[in-house]
């Protein structure tokens, strides 16, 4: 009797793992808003069933649950909200665009799966991708492959070009500065503005997305005059990087350039004070909130970069953000949904320029073309070497008295250094 | 140099301390590995949070501190009536525990995550000055609380069973249930204030961390693999052990991580482990509980 029960119970957890599985792959966020639209949209060829026949079919993979679902689902809401914003605005070619959101959870092989099904099942026209490196890393073959656009903001280099040849892979593409250019941008304002000699650096070598930030600060500085002194990583899953933030402040160089997500980017701000050092802090794009929210030391003599000024009403940016704030429930400001409005932005552009859609090389050739998409706080142009923007400015931020971000300066890379 | 990362390795130490020391607890008496744990902390530091974001001029850390170990000393008794105590009462074998421990340690984790994984929490700094320089070293204000506030719970957790009647019960059900119930123990009671103990513990963990770091669903299980490997060190089911294993794998940990670097240091932690395991399984103190799982 108890051998029954035992093999009921192990085959209603197998059903039900079964059936959480295919949810994850096959519907993903459909919970979530963006999904909404998805509703509608069949399986046969990409012609939505059930809504509007006339509709192009896009994707979108992000970081919905797990680790990473603060930055994917303002991501996925800024994907959802362009998708609003061109249909109000006559659509694509008079076609209005639908979208299917799907989860990779913070995962590759979640990733792979959800890329799949949104091209083996739901044959989209297009893919806009995560924030995150990892995944988007898995799908640089599959999209060659598979001829599908992606329009992500993975800003590892290695996403969108071959690091061995520097050729751009033809159907992956990044709709804001990649971490190089930005890494680019806080050094050379270090050295030109601040006049910075030396630095260190502080990151989490476990993270793509930081070590493809500090690698290039340093060999910014190095070239330019400037010296390392001190570059210390800690690990993911790390949670005390006090015996790094001591060698750092032992080293104590002019500035210290923190450069991983924003949870982490506060401990080893507060690490790096409690042991004593009072020198510059440089921080990557990740320095905005729920930074402020989380650090416990003073914050001072700290510039940062910033891709929008999301907190100047005067800026176009300020609205998407107050209406992703308005609309979820979201008690800070949120870059990430301007980053996948952007995307998006650039997608439709690709979009409008082609007679099909859903012809995978032409929207590809058009992506290449993109000048002045509408981003969210400026024109968007991809470098056709690369497949990453060219020209944009990043943002120079520090904290104000009342603990909020003021954009303080805009740098834009020389040519030689925009790659 | 020296100074400050031996103190900072032990203020690291006494967090895993207190981590161990609510994993040997209840080892020692039911003879398997509470991963639920670290879920337990976790929670706590939700439950920390929340209690003191909710008034308008913030409670003190004491406050907040009684008030989370207080509710996480529920949670834990909840927890013991879905989970183990059916598996009690049937007499099951260990692996029972282990799979029910380590099953309530991902759902806790997931629950908070589907409910508040999208945004990160954090305490606000507590203290007007962030670090004092004694001796030329620096320290966090808050790492010498957490010094503080583990060591003086350690040192009336020690009291407790070392020099009161429960405390006599609990080493007395941690040696043999069976001969425990024969002299009139009542071994339920003791089971379920054990785990009321572990829970008070992991409220007491969770608040600390949680204001040391930052609240997020993954914050009890990152430190659960150190707490982890400091009961197995100090000889599982054992409290003192544990202690001392803790503050040593607290400073190995700092000095490993300063000299080669936070890539080689986990290597290391482990090796240690595997060598306790290999020369000396009944680890520092000595006392070896059997039935590990």
């Amino acid at each position: 009797m108890k051998n029954k029960t035992l093999a009921g119970i192990l085959a209603a957890c197998l059903t039900f793992g079964a059936l959480a599985g295919c949810s994850a792959a096959g519907n993903g966020s459909q919970s979530d808003a963006p999904s909404q639209t998805a509703g509608a949209a069949g399986s046969n060829g990409g012609e939505p069933a059930a809504g509007n026949e006339d509709a192009i079919l896009i994707g979108t993979i992000q970081d919905l649950s797990g680790g990473a679902s603060e930055a994917g689902t303002a991501n996925a809401w800024g994907v959802e909200y362009a998708v609003r914003v061109i249909n109000e605005q006559g659509g694509v070619n008079g076609r209005p665009l639908e979208v299917i959101a799907m989860d990779c959870k913070n995962d590759v092989q979640e990733g792979v799966n959800c890329y799949r099904l949104l091209v083996d099942e739901k044959n989209v026209a297009a893919i806009v991708g995560p924030p995150l490196s990892n995944p988007a890393l898995a799908w640089v073959d599959l999209s060659t492959e598979d001829e599908m656009p992606i329009v992500g903001h993975f800003m590892d280099e290695r996403c969108t070009t071959n690091e061995n040849t520097g050729e751009p892979y033809p159907y992956m593409f990044l709709a804001e500065p990649g971490c190089a250019q930005q890494s680019y941008s806080i050094a050379a304002y270090a050295l030109e503005k601040l006049g910075i000699k030396t630095v260190g650096t502080f990151y989490n070598a476990g993270l793509s997305y930081a070590v493809m930030h500090a690698e290039p600060f340093a060999d910014y500085i190095t070239k330019n005059g400037g010296q390392v002194l001190a570059e210390e990583s800690f690990q993911t899953g790390d949670v005390d990087y006090r015996a790094q933030a001591v060698k750092l402040a032992q080293a104590n160089p002019d500035a210290v350039f923190i450069c991983n997500y924003a949870a982490d980017n506060a401990l080893c701000y507060d690490y790096l004070r409690e042991a004593g050092y009072q020198g510059i802090v440089l921080g990557n794009n990740t320095f905005q909130a729920p930074f402020n929210t989380l650090v416990k030391t003073k914050v001072y003599d700290t510039y940062f970069l910033q891709n929008v000024d999301m907190e100047n009403p005067d800026d176009p940016s300020y609205a998407i953000v107050q209406k992703y704030m308005e609309e979820t429930g979201v008690k800070y400001p949120i870059a990430n949904a301007c980053f996948g409005y952007d995307a998006t932005m650039v997608l439709a552009e690709a979009l409008k320029a082609v007679d099909d859609p859903y012809d995978g090389p032409a929207v590809a050739a058009a992506l290449v073309e993109v000048k002045d998409a509408p981003g969210a706080a400026g024109p968007i142009t991809i470098n056709p070497k690369t497949h990453r923007t060219l020209g944009m400015p990043m943002l120079i931020a520090e904290y104000d008295e009342n603990f909020s971000v003021k954009i303080i300066d805009a740098y834009t890379l020389s040519e030689e250094w925009d790659q | 140099m020296s100074l400050q990362l031996i103190v900072n390795g032990i203020s690291l130490g006494a967090v895993y301390a207190l981590i161990a020391v609510g994993f040997a607890l209840v080892f020692s008496i039911l003879k398997f590995s509470n991963f639920a744990h670290g879920g337990m902390i976790s929670a706590a530091a939700y439950i920390a949070y929340f209690f003191y974001a909710s008034f308008e001029t913030p409670p003190s850390l004491w406050v907040t501190l009684l008030f989370t170990a207080a509710v996480s000393l529920g949670v834990a008794l909840l927890l013991d009536t879905l989970c183990y105590r059916r598996i009690r009462k049937n007499n099951s074998p260990n692996i029972y525990y282990f799979v029910g421990s380590i099953t309530f340690a991902i759902l806790i984790e997931q629950i908070l995550t589907v409910f508040f994984g999208k945004t990160s929490y954090g305490f606000p700094g507590m203290f007007e000055v962030a670090s004092v320089r004694l001796l030329g070293a620096s320290f966090a204000m808050m790492d010498l609380v957490v010094l503080a506030v583990s060591i003086a719970m350690l040192a009336v957790l020690m009291l407790l069973i070392n020099r009161t009647r429960i405390g006599l019960a609990i080493r007395a059900v941690a040696i043999n249930p069976r001969a425990s119930r024969l002299m009139g123990i009542n071994s339920g009671f003791i089971v379920l204030f054990t785990f009321a103990l572990a829970g008070f513990l992991a409220g007491v963990s969770g608040t600390l961390l949680g204001i040391k770091y930052s609240v997020y669903p993954a914050l009890g299980s990152s430190m659960m693999v150190k707490g982890f490997i400091a009961s197995v060190i100090g000889g599982l089911g054992s409290l003192s052990g544990a202690i001392i294993a803790a503050i040593l794998l607290g400073v190995i940990e700092m000095v490993s991580v300063y000299f080669l670097g936070s890539s080689v240091t986990p290597a290391i932690l482990f090796g240690i482990m595997l060598v306790f395991l290999f020369l000396r399984p009944q680890g520092i103190s000595g006392k070896f509980a059997q039935d590990k799982v």
